[in-house]
């Protein structure tokens, strides 16, 4: 069986994701049963005309990026989104919190109209086109990349996790962060991380997006009885402020 | 008049393009257009918590996650006048230097040695060149572990934030990463002579190095601003009357420049600037290769990121030793909010990086300013590039632009950063 081709696409993002390919050794020995055919990160070879699977890393925030996945859509057999910009929008969702025009000269001052290319309200890329698989998290775990790829060079159809972080987290025995009066998203954010930064005394700041199985109502009564009602709220922004709705 | 384009540089961080216009032979112009979309993160920080901006702000780059958080918390520190005990400073740098583990392995092997063995990625090298390849992934892993093992993980540490840290690592994880670090000092000595062996143009940067200083030690969190060519230090919290600003057409991200001139922050501004803060093996290998101060040759900040690898893995050795036996609590202080302006600035592993915050009295931010290294070398790329051009532009194109390239990927730019 010929290998599959892969190619590796940037949007807007901080390239955490790709930064975390990079940081995963195994990633050399899978090159063996894929083809990476692009990856502007690490190589210099160009992108082709023909490949299997794209996978995205980053938000969509240029009308240029509306325009690169509908071509890539129609090329890619299988489309892989990666981390929170591509999945929810991520942090730079946060940017609908604000007037486009305004964000644009607090960054450019009075020269903002030089620089401003284009830029469209930041979206997650299944706002744009339908995806096979989501890696969530930010950044990705790079294990959970590598198992994804693989069912997708496989063939196989995606199963991500929908239940909530509060399941992995009571498995690692650790503290509720609310009887310590503080909002923890775990409440509401998808499992699959295992816990790692309430294992390490952080609360849960939702990277992975809210899982299908939230039940925001009950999350939202739950946070009312420490008073932390609104606080739970706002920080579900971070993450979620341009999620796609299901 | 022939216009050469080159989209998307690969080999970078982020979305730039170089723009050369050639007439009879000669170079007419040249420009490095950055299109790496805005994300505006001084505007989506507004509002925020105290809590949530350094989070957020990490967010604009994935190599130097660590430094933006860091950055972040100093500047709100300052803001609000917390002070933080020095088992908490060592576990601060520790993560900077986590992050340049990683990020010069990286960008050495992964990025920049295919420019100098004439191929288009690391990966061929897997097959002919193993042990190159191992110690690259072994430099980079110990980085990403000496990142999670402070921070929690290796892109966007979580469990550093304001006031301290929410958990710290056990003495027994320290001494046994100690052990694995002065391993490690061989390697990275191996680093510097794989690069100082590579030729290199003959070539000198007409602007100014500026890096932070620190009278006591290598500046990497923390320290003054120093320039190399005037001799001025000056304080962090100047650094907004420093730096000028100016928005260009051609790049989404700003150019940066002081007192008109433009200037380079990098691994070769601290190795010239802290050449007597390096520690004495850091500086034996990087004599044997030719890097002594003063050097101007950007080309070499390739070298210094290297002899930086041997000095990070001794010195973090020495670090994680001594918090190992330190019983000081490294949890939160205690942080009281309060109306205020704040400015943090660190050593990324490819130049300085500021931050200011600006919190009401509720510790949500009013106003938010990043000025990033990338942004700070782009006005000095481009002329340096203007200079260089000139003198390989004879060369049959392929090889012309690769050297061109090549220019570009020493300073190891990082466009998602200097756009933000």
């Amino acid at each position: 069986m010929a290998h599959k081709k892969v190619v590796f696409l940037s949007l807007a993002s901080d390239f955490g994701c790709q930064v975390q390919v990079t940081n995963f050794p195994e990633l050399l020995e899978m090159l063996g049963s894929i083809d990476l055919s692009y990856w502007q990160l690490a190589t210099s070879a160009h992108m082709p005309e023909d490949y299997d699977v794209a996978v995205i890393e980053g938000a969509v925030t240029t009308q240029e990026h509306i325009e690169l996945l509908e071509k890539v859509r129609g090329i890619a057999e299988c489309v892989i989104v990666v981390g929170a910009c591509a999945c929810t929008g991520g942090v730079v969702g946060l940017a609908l919190n604000h007037d486009l025009e305004e964000a644009a000269r607090t960054v450019y001052g009075k020269d903002a109209s030089k620089v401003a290319w284009g830029h469209i309200a930041p979206r997650p890329v299944d706002a744009v086109i339908p995806t096979d698989f989501k890696v969530m998290g930010c950044p990705i775990n790079p294990e959970e990349f590598s198992y994804i790829l693989q069912r997708a060079v496989q063939g196989l159809t995606d199963h991500p996790h929908r239940e909530t972080l509060c399941s992995e987290c009571k498995i690692n025995e650790n503290l509720c962060f609310y009887k310590q009066q503080k909002v923890c998203l775990g409440l509401v954010t998808a499992a699959g991380c295992n816990s790692n930064c309430v294992n390490r005394g952080r609360a849960c700041t939702g990277c992975r997006g809210l899982a299908e199985d939230a039940n925001l109502e009950a999350a939202r009564e739950f946070a009312a009885k420490f008073s932390l009602e609104n606080e739970l709220l706002e920080a579900i922004e971070v993450y979620n402020t341009a999620r796609k709705e299901a | 008049m022939t216009t050469l384009n080159v989209k998307h540089v690969a080999r970078i961080e982020g979305h730039g393009d170089i723009t050369i216009d050639v007439k009879d032979g000669e170079v007419k112009d040249i420009r490095m257009d950055i299109v790496e979309p805005a994300r505006f993160f001084e505007a989506m920080v507004k509002g925020r918590t105290y809590e949530e901006a350094p989070l957020i702000t990490s967010r604009i780059c994935g190599i130097c996650s660590a430094n933006h958080a860091m950055t972040s918390i100093l500047a709100t520190e300052d803001a609000f006048g917390v002070e933080v005990g020095t088992k908490t400073k060592k576990m601060r740098q520790l993560l900077v230097y986590g992050s340049y583990l990683q990020n010069h392995a990286t960008h050495l092997y992964v990025l920049a040695s295919p420019d100098y063995l004439g191929l288009p990625s690391v990966f061929p090298l897997a097959e002919t060149a193993p042990d190159v390849v191992s110690r690259a992934l072994g430099l980079k892993r110990l980085g990403n572990e000496l990142c999670t093992l402070v921070g929690g993980r290796p892109v966007h540490p979580t469990m550093a934030v304001v006031g301290g840290f929410t958990s710290e690592p056990s003495r027994d994880e320290l001494l046994r990463f100690a052990d694995r670090l002065e391993a490690a000092v061989r390697d990275a000595a191996a680093t510097v002579e794989l690069f100082g062996d590579f030729e290199i143009p003959r070539f000198e940067t007409e602007g100014d190095l500026i890096s932070l200083i620190d009278p006591s030690t290598y500046a990497i969190v923390g320290g003054e601003i120093h320039s190399l060519d005037h001799g001025w230090t000056k304080p962090v919290s100047e650094y907004r009357s420093i730096f000028e600003e100016k928005v260009v057409g051609h790049s989404n991200s700003k150019h940066v420049v002081v007192d008109g001139g433009t200037f380079m922050a990098s691994a070769l501004s601290r190795v010239n600037n802290s050449w007597d803060h390096l520690l004495p093996s850091a500086r034996v290998v990087a004599s044997k290769v030719g890097m002594r101060p003063t050097n101007k040759n950007p080309f070499l900040n390739n070298v210094c990121q290297a002899i930086e690898l041997v000095d990070a893995a001794e010195r973090c050795a020495m670090l994680c030793r001594e918090i190992a036996d330190d019983t000081e609590s490294v949890l939160p202080v205690e942080v009281k909010p309060c109306e205020g302006i704040g400015r943090g600035a660190t050593e990324a592993p490819r130049g300085t990086l500021y931050h200011t915050l600006e919190y009401d009295k509720n510790g949500r931010v009013v106003a938010g300013d990043v000025i990033t290294p990338t942004a700070q070398n782009l006005a000095n790329l481009e002329a340096d590039m203007r200079r260089f051009a000139p003198t390989v532009v004879a060369k049959p194109r392929e090889e012309f632009i690769m050297d061109v390239e090549r220019l570009v990927r020493a300073y190891d730019p990082c466009l998602s950063c200097a756009v933000h």
